[in-house]
């Protein structure tokens, strides 16, 4: 029986002799513990957020998005955050990628406690166990699909010629080894959601994190994109957590996680449909 | 540093989604490349004129000249040049006896130096003797006496300044002396010593009337105005000095070592004498040019300022242009010391570039100017009539660092911000 918060898997030997059940755990890639992210009130000029005044201009109150979060990322599942607009799920994987920081709570990736990382570290961090895939494609439009998809290993410093090779690897594994040199420009919204993909995936990273990857899509490519992770999650045995809207595509992922009122629910009802 | 550079240079080929900063970045660009040009030529002919008064100075005048710290003149100063020709680096020495007086013709008068000289040593130490332009200065040569080097040391020969004509005795003056004189080759004036004679009368000036021989032309109004010549033996009788000159000039192998050799030829010479050289006795005017040229240099380069000021602005919008794309550069793990570095290369190539150019055109202008002279100048006004040209590997050296060094300047503040993009935040509401 396995916890749907909690994720991990526990299989009894059932039908043998032993006494005791032997209980495996898959490994834990990331975790979150009481993870608290609280925008802090932004005064207007000349008065304060936080006094409630209508008067406030372009004042912003505190906004609370979570707090007391747990979460477990196990290597090789594929986790759907849902939840409604604004509820939080951006910012928890900007979280989880070290973009960000937690007002309270930590996150930990392995042994390394991200609240710990400097600057430095935690771009290593993003660079080496992280692939971030956005809700809109963020290519740079000067550069070539290929140069964008090797830029991860060239900015660790990696030989060009090597960064290029594994670069042309993974657009490949993404259906695009013969649009390498043309520019985000000359590529349809799917192709270069697609070479964003093999961006994020070039550094072969511990976790995946789309975040809406196919909220900019119509349906059909949408539909493409999504299936084109899950087989590349299944081919490369990635560790991935996707913030999603579709229910449909959330379904078909290992676990459903709900962020509501701040925490993560199981976002599956009792008939297994999210 | 290659993954920045490949950004950079890649960010500066490309279109820019804002035209405007494309044009503030060609400005940068051709206003760094303007003022470097601007330093280099200005320069080049600061360079140029220091350079032709410096050797016209130098060619005009003596390197060193010894003298006695009591100012009592230097007695039995044969054997001395004899032994002081001998001393390293030395090029050729003469004998001179400087002193002030009053000359005039006729109702115009003037205070002028005159220099009693054997011609033939004079003309090797300084050339206001062959910048003669009227008349000639072979009349100063002693006469049944050939001319050779005085004090070679040989006692035969010891009849320098001796011998002379019983006529008129020649005198040789400046141009613009022979101007405020209104005198012309042949003409007599009337020199009067200060240190005159005592009679019974008192103290009376001495004087003695001379044949104006030549005219020179140095182009230096200080010699031209007030410099004259005359035989040693006539120099020696008017100031009532029989067989003792005031200095030794000196000509050496390497001018800008004058100050050391100076210092050997002391030691050489013993106690009681002491030298100065062109370095010290121009140092007024040499350091005027120099201050000349720093106030050039400091004005010309406030161009560079102002490309500089351009690079922080074009920079500046660049870093706002690309605030999405700083952020997913960061996304993928590119550290803000990356990021500022993108920036700051961004900055200096836009530097680089223009420094370049401005070098490439400097030069090429400062050669194309020293080769034909296509600037023309007032040879009445200036001694010279094309400006000259001399650029110098160590200005572009100073000029480029200086041009980089702002550039780099520049490039703290908008690079400083890139760096400080917070990825989340800037992604979050595209």
């Amino acid at each position: 029986m396995s916890d749907p918060l909690d994720g991990d898997v526990r299989f009894e030997n059932e039908g043998t002799l032993e006494p005791l059940p032997v209980v495996r755990e898959r490994t834990v890639v990331m975790r979150a513990v009481g993870l608290t992210k609280i925008y802090a009130a932004v005064a207007s000029r000349g008065g304060s957020a936080s006094k409630g005044s209508t008067n406030q201009g372009s004042a912003r109150p505190a906004l609370e998005l979570f707090r007391g979060l747990d979460l477990k990322v196990h290597a090789g599942e594929m986790i759907a955050i849902v939840g409604e607009s604004g509820a939080g799920k951006s910012s928890l994987l900007h979280l989880l990628a070290a973009l960000d920081t937690p007002t309270a709570g930590e996150v930990w990736c392995g042994e390394a406690r991200l609240s710990l990382f400097t600057p430095k570290q935690a771009a290593e961090f993003r660079n080496r166990d992280v692939g971030y895939v956005w809700q809109f494609h963020y290519l740079l439009p000067e550069f070539s699909a290929l140069e964008n998809a090797a830029m991860p290993l060239l900015a660790r410093g990696m030989r060009r010629a090597e960064a290029l090779e594994k670069a042309q690897f993974w657009l490949t594994e993404v259906g695009l080894g013969d649009r390498a040199e043309h520019r985000s420009g000359e590529l349809s919204g799917g192709e270069q959601q697609r070479v964003s993909l093999a961006r994020a995936l070039v550094t072969e990273p511990r976790l995946l994190l789309a975040d809406e990857p196919t909220g900019d899509l119509d349906g059909k490519t949408a539909e493409a994109v999504f299936s084109l992770i899950q087989r590349l999650h299944e081919a490369h045995g990635l560790t991935s957590v996707l913030v999603t809207h579709n229910l449909e595509f959330a379904e078909r992922c290992d676990r459903v996680l709900k962020l509501r009122e701040g925490r993560l629910v199981d976002g599956r009802a009792g008939d297994g449909r999210v | 540093m290659r993954f920045e550079f490949f950004i950079a240079a890649r960010y500066l080929r490309a279109k820019r989604r804002q035209a405007v900063v494309g044009v503030i970045t060609g400005i940068s660009v051709i206003g760094v490349a303007a003022g470097v040009a601007s330093l280099i030529i200005a320069l080049a002919i600061t360079n140029g004129m220091r350079r032709d008064l410096q050797e016209r100075l130098v060619g005009s005048t003596s390197h060193v000249d010894l003298m006695r710290v009591a100012g009592d003149g230097i007695r039995d100063w044969r054997p001395l040049l004899a032994r002081l020709r001998g001393v390293p680096h030395v090029v050729a020495a003469a004998p001179g006896l400087y002193g002030q007086v009053l000359i005039s013709k006729g109702a115009r008068s003037g205070g002028g130096l005159v220099k009693g000289v054997i011609p033939a040593d004079e003309k090797t130490v300084g050339d206001l003797l062959q910048s003669v332009v009227q008349g000639s200065a072979a009349a100063l040569e002693p006469v049944a006496v050939a001319a050779a080097p005085c004090g070679s040391g040989t006692s035969a020969r010891n009849d320098c300044g001796g011998g002379v004509s019983r006529e008129i005795p020649p005198i040789v003056i400046g141009q613009d002396m022979a101007e405020s004189l209104g005198a012309k080759v042949g003409d007599g004036v009337l020199v009067t010593s200060p240190q005159g004679e005592l009679t019974p009368l008192g103290l009376v000036p001495k004087y003695e009337r001379f044949q104006v021989a030549g005219i020179f032309k140095s182009g230096f109004y200080q010699y031209d105005s007030s410099y004259a010549f005359l035989r040693l033996a006539d120099a020696q009788r008017l100031f009532s000095e029989p067989d003792l000159i005031s200095v030794i000039s000196f000509k050496v192998d390497d001018l800008y070592h004058a100050d050391r050799v100076g210092r050997a030829i002391e030691d050489a010479a013993g106690k009681g004498f002491q030298t100065t050289n062109w370095m010290e006795q121009n140092r007024e005017l040499f350091r005027a040019l120099k201050l000349e040229q720093v106030v050039t240099f400091i004005v010309l380069a406030l161009i560079v300022c102002v490309a500089a000021l351009n690079i922080l602005i074009a920079l500046t919008m660049m870093v706002m242009e690309k605030t999405r794309d700083i952020a997913v550069l960061m996304s993928f793990g590119v550290s803000g010391t990356q990021v500022r570095r993108i920036f700051l290369m961004q900055g200096l190539l836009i530097s680089v570039i223009g420094t370049v150019l401005g070098l490439i055109l400097g030069y090429g202008l400062s050669w194309l100017g020293g080769h034909y002279r296509f600037i023309r100048l007032d040879a009445a006004v200036y001694s010279i009539d094309y400006l000259p040209f001399a650029p110098r590997v160590w200005d572009a050296v100073i000029v480029a660092a200086v041009s980089l060094g702002v550039s780099l300047i520049a490039t703290i503040y908008p690079s400083g911000s890139a760096a400080k993009v917070l990825p989340a935040e800037a992604l979050r509401y595209e």
